[in-house]
């Protein structure tokens, strides 16, 4: 049957025989759409789920007198489902564990052919391996480079590298006035100014300020994240 | 327009990755968020797609700083046989869906030339 013709019945008789003969005839095109957002972070089956679940939505608001290819109006329906649930679900979600676990298993079937050939696998080589894009096998390898700001430091007993970041410019130095540092750091006890000395005066490391201060590394931190926390707070106040 | 960058290459598979991390690199320079550059990367490779199926075996690929990213992409050298498929349909609806300003340019009824745009606000 002619696409205008069954859509016309399907819209005069609500005949879900019709709709299913509909669906069936335009899946590819949900196919086709979520091949193309591969290598985002989501599944294939996910995203063909998204895409049929639209196509069907389209089906029901399709209307052949306005004269446009149903491909033409589905086309932007199914995009606009898959880039919401982009929106909604992946970002957050799946991306930073399907790299990682991409790059483990770059890195584990790298090692092995390097082992037994002699020489490293190309990312043709690997994305044939593994089933995934070349460009997948890339952009994995490139995430490799880049090291999450809520890793945990070694020997920082729980500090991320959030914390150990300068702001933009030294926050020391942009205060405006030294003397609000000094009034901030006048409130503090002889032990937090000391380990403050320590850390920010002398750049010394957890470690040696805990020797200098005479206990540990954990308590230096704990007392460290303290202090700053409210440095920062009464500098705010201060400063507003 | 400034000039970001202006490759020719060709229009099949073989190259696409590269071409595609090319775009990523161009698309974070021009200041676009992620889910643009990946659109971008899907409209860049649609374009070519037609292209090809055009009969073009070859492209030239430039990205001009317009306030966002204009992205134009022509045919270079001979045309072959044209081999159009039904997906066309699909490639053309869906750069129509992902950019903003979609140009397609026929010369002699045959597509020669695909152009778009994105914008650095998110607002494709």
């Amino acid at each position: 049957m002619e696409e205008i013709e069954l859509f016309r019945q399907f819209r005069e008789t609500g005949d879900l025989a019709l709709r299913n003969e509909i669906v069936e005839k335009y899946l590819f095109i949900a196919s086709v759409l979520a091949k193309k957002f591969v290598g985002r972070g989501v599944e294939y089956d996910d995203l063909y789920q998204v895409a049929v679940l639209a196509l069907m939505k389209g089906i029901d608001r399709f209307d052949e007198r306005k004269g446009v290819k149903f491909s033409t109006f589905i086309t932007p329906t199914i995009t606009g489902e898959i880039k919401n649930y982009f929106r909604d679900r992946s970002r957050l979600v799946h991306l930073p564990r399907k790299v990682a676990e991409l790059r483990g298993r770059v890195k584990r079937e790298s090692d092995r052919i390097a082992a037994e050939t002699g020489k490293a696998p190309t990312p043709r080589e690997l994305s044939a391996l593994l089933g995934v894009t070349e460009e997948e096998i890339v952009r994995c390898m490139e995430a490799g480079r880049v090291v999450s700001l809520d890793r945990p430091v070694d020997g920082e007993d729980g500090a991320t590298f959030y914390d150990l970041i300068a702001a933009e410019g030294d926050p020391f130095e942009s205060f405006e006035t030294r003397d609000a540092v000094k009034t901030a750091l006048s409130g503090l006890s002889a032990r937090e100014r000391e380990l403050i000395r320590y850390r920010y005066g002398e750049q010394l490391s957890q470690t040696e300020t805990a020797k200098r201060m005479n206990v540990s590394q954990m308590f230096v931190s704990r007392l460290e994240r303290k202090v700053l926390a409210r440095l920062k707070e009464e500098l705010k106040g201060g400063m507003a | 327009m400034r000039e970001y960058l202006k490759m020719e290459a060709a229009t099949s598979g073989e190259i696409m990755t590269t071409l595609r991390l090319a775009t990523g690199g161009v698309c974070s320079l021009a200041g676009l968020g992620l889910d643009a550059g990946e659109d971008c990367k899907v409209c860049l490779t649609e374009s070519l797609l037609l292209l090809s199926h055009a009969g073009y075996g070859r492209a030239c690929i430039a990205f001009f700083e317009d306030g966002g990213l204009f992205v134009r992409i022509t045919a270079e050298g001979t045309c072959g046989e044209a081999a159009p498929v039904p997906e066309d349909d699909i490639s053309a609806a869906l750069l129509e869906a992902l950019a903003v300003g979609v140009q397609m340019e026929k010369r002699e009824g045959r597509l020669f030339g695909v152009s778009f745009r994105f914008a650095t606000d998110g607002r494709n």
